[in-house]
């Protein structure tokens, strides 16, 4: 026991000594970079990120250290009890749904406004916001494989018998493409009532409603299932990474909803020029084209994807961008998750 | 000693797969906690992601939130410096193999404290830790391909 004791007692020796001795110089320098947080596919090796890092470096001498996000939710809340000591200049991958659900959990810095010609006219909402700047967007479809032979014109049509069990969606209390899904349903039928009677029947029509749009789309590419809620570029990037021409998105007959993604400089930031600088920079062509071409998404700057296969995708009708209430949303959750236990 | 802990093979060679698992525990114990340092220590007080999760946790005894709202998050700077400490105390031990039952006994009762704050998803993971170890504690897995065997050869007793 006494070994134990001293084992014990020389690490914590050891490790009081280096505290005292850690090098000022590297964690001053440290403090000065950016600290982003963003969400996996974002800053992983796959992702935008790394080439972004590389680019705005070149460009401004400030350096960039990325930080993965698993939870928008949490990580506002971490910000939130850190205060003035959090460390975070930074927040990406936050979506239109995060901004009303969570984006009051801390304050923001103004960034600084969007001065994008070619935006399009269903994103003309988003130079209004102040304290987010949008830096991409997609909008949502239902993707199936080309022999599949069943006709999906509109929502309803989700219902069909043949469709059973062959439809992955995605829960909306932990994904964010769920949760447009559910909103879009409530816009697309004359009442709350008729919206609900809809979920309801999706609920034993669906195969599952997997917790995140990876889950699902994994569902659905490994033929378990034959339809599946995701982005209308995911066909692009099954043709461009993957080689396969064998994924096309359905055009409904009713408009389609879409997601757009903000940054924003939380007010604690500690390099808030620098973070400013950066945010901004994600609107730059040259940064744009780069998300676009990395996060497979399209570019809030139109001119980005001229000559460019997104310049061949079709756009299908969209709805356009518009703030839903906090209230509102909760409620729509709060139904979705009534429904999910009566089934259950 | 070098010769004591290669001639442990020969003696309690059928630990060698639990010395292979208790190495692979070590380096991660480790990792972590020089990753902890990196961010808690020199980072300065950033309350960790763990905290936050625990503290949305429904289900908890009121005193421990109490002591996690309350002192722990107030004090943070000393009990991250606390934990980074334990995590290497238990890499140390587990990748040489000296002290690996004391050691686990301390790993232990961190998981179950991860446990008692982590969520859902986590769970699992804490769970098959604490089983880890019970197990290292169990087969006294510093004696193969450990210090510990040069101790116990000497000492014997129930802490090699």
């Amino acid at each position: 026991m006494k070994h134990f004791l001293a084992f014990t007692s020389a690490v914590f020796l050891f490790l009081t000594v280096f505290y005292f001795y850690k090098d000022d110089s590297q964690i001053l320098k440290d403090r000065a970079s950016l600290k982003v947080y963003g969400s996996n596919s974002f800053v992983g090796s796959w992702g935008p990120g790394p080439k972004l890092k590389e680019l705005f470096e070149k460009q401004t001498g400030l350096k960039i250290t990325y930080l993965e996000m698993t939870d928008p939710t949490l990580l506002l809340q971490k910000i939130s009890f850190d205060g003035d000591k959090a460390i975070a200049d930074v927040v990406l991958s936050l979506d239109q749904y995060d901004l009303i659900k969570i984006g009051d959990k801390i304050k923001w810095e103004n960034t600084y406004p969007t001065e994008i010609e070619n935006i399009p006219d269903y994103l003309s909402h988003i130079t209004a916001i102040k304290q987010f700047s949008a830096y991409d967007w997609a909008p949502l479809a239902f993707i199936v494989r080309k022999d599949f032979s069943v006709p999906i014109k509109n929502l309803n049509d989700l219902l069909k018998p043949e469709l059973k069990n062959r439809i992955a969606l995605q829960d909306p209390r932990t994904s964010s493409p769920g949760l447009i899904f559910i909103n879009w349903v409530y816009s697309q039928f004359n009442s709350a009532n008729e919206a609900e009677q809809f979920l309801k029947k999706l609920m034993i029509q669906a195969h599952s409603f997997s917790p995140s749009w990876s889950a699902s789309y994994g569902l659905f590419k490994t033929q378990q299932v034959d339809v599946v809620l995701s982005y209308a570029t995911s066909p692009l990037y099954q043709l461009v990474e993957e080689k396969n021409d064998q994924y096309t998105a359905i055009e409904f007959d009713n408009k389609h909803p879409l997601q757009v993604e903000f940054a924003g400089v939380p007010a604690v930031c500690k390099n808030c020029e620098g973070a400013k600088q950066f945010v901004k920079f994600l609107q730059s062509y040259e940064a744009q084209k780069i998300i676009m071409e990395k996060n497979y998404m399209f570019p809030i700057d139109r001119s980005a994807q001229e000559g460019t296969p997104f310049d061949h995708v079709k756009i299908f009708k969209i709805l356009p961008y518009t703030v839903q209430s906090k209230e509102n949303l909760q409620k729509q959750i709060d139904t979705w998750n009534e429904l999910r236990n009566s089934e259950n | 000693m070098l010769q004591a802990y290669f001639e442990s093979l020969k003696y309690v060679g059928h630990l060698l797969p639990i010395s292979f698992l208790r190495i692979f525990l070590g380096y991660f114990y480790l990792q972590q906690s020089i990753h902890d340092w990196k961010i808690h220590i020199v980072g300065n007080s950033v309350v960790s992601d763990l905290l936050v999760e625990a503290l949305n946790k429904t289900q908890m005894p009121f005193w421990y939130r109490l002591f996690l709202t309350e002192h722990l998050m107030s004090h943070w700077t000393f009990y991250a410096f606390l934990l980074v400490g334990i995590q290497a105390i238990i890499g140390i031990s587990y990748l040489v193999g000296y002290v690996v039952r004391p050691a686990s006994i301390l790993g232990f009762f961190l998981c179950l404290n991860y446990l008692a704050v982590s969520g859902l998803s986590q769970e699992y993971f804490f769970k098959l830790m604490i089983a880890a170890h019970i197990l290292m504690a169990w087969v006294g897995a510093g004696r193969c391909l450990g210090l510990d065997y040069y101790f116990y050869k000497r000492y014997r007793g129930i802490w090699w």
